[in-house]
């Protein structure tokens, strides 16, 4: 009965894991696919490989998308972080308002923040670049930062540290050996998010990226009249196939996902 | 006093840089363009706008304005229900049936896929759901007198792209919830004789709720403004509020129509969100 | 519970500081300029930004050609609003290019400058499009259909009547581009009716709505266009006659394109020199060099392009060539009806039409 449950759980998490990789399982398969518009049956070649060594201006624009990501990810989620844990440990006027306010950026189409950032920031000077691209990646990332980290926040509530305060211990080592602990998960999870949030964030770098300067989706939807080439498919297939690399190295060397 | 004072700096501390970053990038170009909403016209170029409530009339005259709106806003309510229903079980599994060692490579094993571009995505998914495509071909390899089955260009076609979006964001919203759930709490309720139907409703489901919570507010809110997933795999059932409102900037420069399609939209997201307030507040940190 | 603001401070202290440094940090990342830059403002894949013609152009004037690129007209013009000294040259749509220089973003071109000028075609060089108080705003380029192309595995003959997108036999078997102002320009000609400006607009809406049972697919791109019709999506479908070719020529898609009896829709592109333009001279040679037969033969045999604005350029081209004999096709082009400007409330009026077009179909 035990045995029967538990391949029914691991089948179910491997049935959910292949809906959610069918689709990159078939981007990567096109990469490798001499037909540039995906035709069937696979022709197998490595050819978008070769031609993806020779584009400089997709590599660099993939350069600029992981950096990007990387500083958006940092800030939003130091930012989100602080503003969830005055939200989950302070009663204060004012905060449901503040509250509602992190709403707009997730609901009003991006096209919209885009186009009034662009008109904005032309307006007090601020201009196209990367550091106008980073204040819109971030902003827009804020919100899921303090939602997930609130949400975890939320769950542990605030009796571990009480507890820890009450047994003598320094607000730094509160804060180090039980809040930093209990936030973890919460905290890579909306770095996660935050990094993903501005890698595929395509509207408001396109409008505030300057001549010459772009990003990976930039070069993607900007390519949509003519097509854009299974080279595509074949930089996503490296970066899918680098991260995960990076991140079961990751998961080998840490326990953010917490002990249990 | 000396204490609070000390309380209103940590506060204003901790929220300032959030709020002014916002504030700068967010807020003043929004009411900018909410500014614009009411204007006949956006005043760029020789264009000499006047205050009018026109674009918000717009709404109200034109019948199918709203049918697009229901339809926006029902599409994220199957979409959320979607991630739930596959979402939730999933994030229990990964947080209390997964042993340790394989539980952190899974929980980054599912917000992979995100590191993809979208659109790339979504033309894999058309290569999966037309007539004669990948699911078509798998099926008749096994039967080979089966019916196609290929749903792209149909509604259901838009909830399966958009289920797959967001999904992550479910499953990890209630992992982080669901783990920080002490194992010792149900253990105390089995041995108490609890059954695992009670153990899930009287332990686990409001335990994780806030994550629950936290998963479809983040799901349902960007999607019922989504229009790139529906104009690729919708076909001619694509139109959503989502798909008028783009081409109000990109295909006519209509930027007030637009704008206050979008702050209709809006407020019909914060009416939702205020509708489930006492359930938010009660679980839903920041709330 | 006392001791916590301990922390909560200092995080919050460290929260203030952070944001200054990120902000101070970030300033100037955009590099300085290099020697000598033009920067031009087209679609992607649109010509002008072909490796092997900028380096060609960088070889013989030293002028390195940096691009940008926009996916509508209307995000050209924005980008051209709240930019200005940014661009030098920048295509445009002779449709727009009337409403470009009557709001300032665009400047007289000096014809005088551009030499193989008098090769051009008289009717697209002086265009009334192009001459806006007696100025010239833009040099012809490239001009274009938009008419009908058809699988030619599935049908024998070219369809004749543009009724065809509304013949039952294909019912479930068109393409359409999710366009308003095209829509309703291809529903006009159906009905018989001036394709810019008709007069009966509840004949268009209703010719609108008998796509229902139509419509297979939209399309939006050139590569949306090209994956359909390799999947079997379509049979016949609107389409561009460059894009035509190019699928035929390049990816060997079974593609052959008519302008049915009714007429089709036809345009053409200018290219133009914004206002302030940091390079004008070189804006100059540039736009010289793209329309010499020199870039077009290559563009057009290699890559593929709608017909050149330049008669000579199209003479160039050898025998045989789809695009050749597509666009050379006279009467065919006599039965084109040419896109003109429409106003802000024309395209506001389509957008509506079309879109509560669409929504019939969805319900």
């Amino acid at each position: 009965m035990k045995g029967l449950l538990k391949s029914l759980v691991s089948g179910y998490l491997a049935l959910v894991l292949v809906f959610l990789y069918l689709p990159i399982a078939v981007m990567m398969v096109m990469a490798f696919n001499q037909s540039p518009l995906y035709r069937l049956p696979v022709v197998w070649d490595t050819v978008w490989f070769e031609e993806l060594a020779g584009n400089e201006r997709l590599l660099g624009a993939s350069l600029n998308s992981v950096v990007l990501a990387l500083i958006n990810a940092v800030i939003a989620t130091a930012l989100g972080t602080m503003a969830a844990l005055a939200f989950a440990r302070y009663q204060f006027r004012g905060k449901t308002l503040l509250q509602i306010l992190l709403f707009p950026p997730i609901t009003i189409p991006w096209l919209i923040i885009g186009t009034s950032m662009l008109i904005l920031f032309f307006w007090t000077g601020i201009g196209r670049g990367l550091h106008a691209m980073l204040l819109g990646h971030v902003a827009l990332s804020l919100p899921y930062v303090i939602v997930v980290v609130g949400a975890r926040l939320k769950s542990f509530g605030v009796t571990l540290e009480e507890a820890a305060a009450t047994l003598g211990a320094s607000p730094w080592q509160v804060f180090w050996r039980v809040s930093a602990p209990v936030m973890g998960p919460g905290i890579v999870a909306a770095a996660l998010f935050a990094f993903a949030v501005s890698f595929d964030q395509f509207v408001i770098s396109y409008f505030l990226a300057p001549p010459g300067i772009s990003t990976l989706p930039v070069e993607i939807y900007s390519a949509i009249r003519k097509g854009f080439t299974p080279e595509i498919n074949a930089i996503s297939t490296i970066i899918i196939l680098v991260s995960m690399g990076l991140m079961l190295l990751f998961a080998r060397f840490s326990r953010f996902g917490g002990e249990r | 006093m000396r204490i609070e004072q000390r309380r209103r700096f940590a506060i204003l501390g901790l929220t300032a840089p959030t709020y002014l970053w916002l504030a700068l990038t967010i807020f003043l170009p929004l009411s900018v363009m909410l500014y614009f909403s009411f204007l006949t016209v956006a005043p760029i170029g020789n264009r000499e706008p006047a205050l009018t409530f026109a674009q918000y009339g717009a709404f109200l005259d034109k019948e199918f304005y709203r049918f697009l709106t229901w339809r926006s806003v029902m599409m994220g309510v199957h979409v959320t229900l979607g991630c739930v229903l596959i979402g939730y079980p999933a994030a229990l599994i990964l947080a209390h049936h997964v042993p340790n060692r394989w539980r952190e490579a899974l929980f980054l094993l599912i917000v992979l896929p995100f590191w993809s571009n979208a659109l790339v995505r979504i033309f894999s998914w058309t290569m999966v759901l037309r007539e004669n495509g990948l699911i078509d071909r798998g099926l008749q390899a096994i039967f080979p007198d089966a019916p196609s089955v290929g749903i792209l260009f149909t509604y259901p076609a838009i909830i399966v792209g958009l289920v797959h979006s967001y999904l992550p964001y479910m499953i990890l919203t209630c992992y982080i919830s669901l783990q920080a759930i002490d194992r010792s709490l149900i253990e105390a309720a089995r041995s108490l004789g609890a059954s695992n139907l009670a153990i899930f409703r009287r332990v686990l489901l409001p335990l994780s709720l806030p994550g629950l919570l936290a998963g479809m507010v983040l799901v349902f809110v960007p999607v019922i403004g989504s229009f790139m997933e529906p104009r690729i795999l919708g076909g001619l059932e694509g139109v959503t509020l989502g798909t008028v409102i783009e081409d109000q900037f990109t295909a006519v420069f209509n930027w007030p129509l637009g704008a206050a399609l979008s702050f209709i939209l809006l407020a019909i997201v914060l009416t939702i969100l205020a509708a489930a307030y006492p359930l938010l507040r009660r679980n839903l940190q920041p709330f | 519970m006392i001791e916590r603001r301990g922390i909560v401070g200092a995080a919050a202290k460290a929260g203030v500081g952070f944001v200054l440094a990120a902000a101070l940090a970030i300033g100037p990342m955009i590099g300085a300029a290099a020697a000598e830059e033009l920067n031009v403002l087209n679609w992607q894949g649109y010509g002008t930004d072909e490796a092997w013609a900028l380096e060609l152009f960088e070889e013989r004037t030293g002028v390195e050609v940096i691009h940008d690129y926009f996916n509508s007209e209307q995000e050209m013009l924005t980008k051209l609003r709240t930019s200005p000294g940014t661009y030098d040259v920048v295509l445009i749509n002779s449709a727009f290019t009337e409403q470009a220089a009557k709001e300032g973003l665009i400047q007289p071109v000096d014809s005088g400058k551009i030499e193989n000028f008098e090769d051009l075609s008289p009717l697209l060089r002086d265009s009334p499009r192009f001459i806006i108080d007696d100025k010239l705003y833009a040099i012809a380029w490239v001009w274009g259909m938009t008419a009908v192309a058809y699988n030619t595995e599935d049908l024998e003959t070219a369809p004749e009547s543009i009724q065809v997108f509304w013949d039952l036999e294909f019912a479930g078997r068109v393409g359409w581009r999710d366009d308003a102002v095209e829509a309703v320009s291809f529903a006009a000609i159906a009905t018989g009716q001036d394709m810019n400006h008709p007069e009966d607009l509840d004949k268009v809406r209703e010719k609108l709505r008998a796509l229902k049972p139509q419509i297979r697919a939209f399309w939006s791109s050139e590569d949306e266009w090209n994956k359909l019709f390799a999947a079997g999506q379509f049979d016949v479908s609107t389409y561009w006659s460059g894009s035509a070719a190019r699928s035929a020529t390049n990816f060997d898609l079974p593609v052959g394109y008519v302008v049915p009896e009714e007429g089709a829709i036809g345009w053409f592109d200018g290219l133009s020199i914004a206002t302030d333009a940091p390079n004008p001279e070189a804006a100059h040679a540039f736009i010289n060099f793209l329309i010499d037969p020199e870039f077009y033969v290559r563009w057009a045999t290699e890559v593929g392009a709608p017909a050149s604005a330049n008669r000579e350029a199209n003479a160039a081209l050898p025998e045989g060539d789809m695009g050749r004999e597509i666009h050379g096709d006279e009467a065919a082009m006599k039965r084109l009806q040419w896109m003109a400007p429409l106003s802000d409330e024309e395209r506001r009026t389509y957008q509506e039409i079309w879109d509560e077009t669409k929504a019939y179909f969805a319900q």
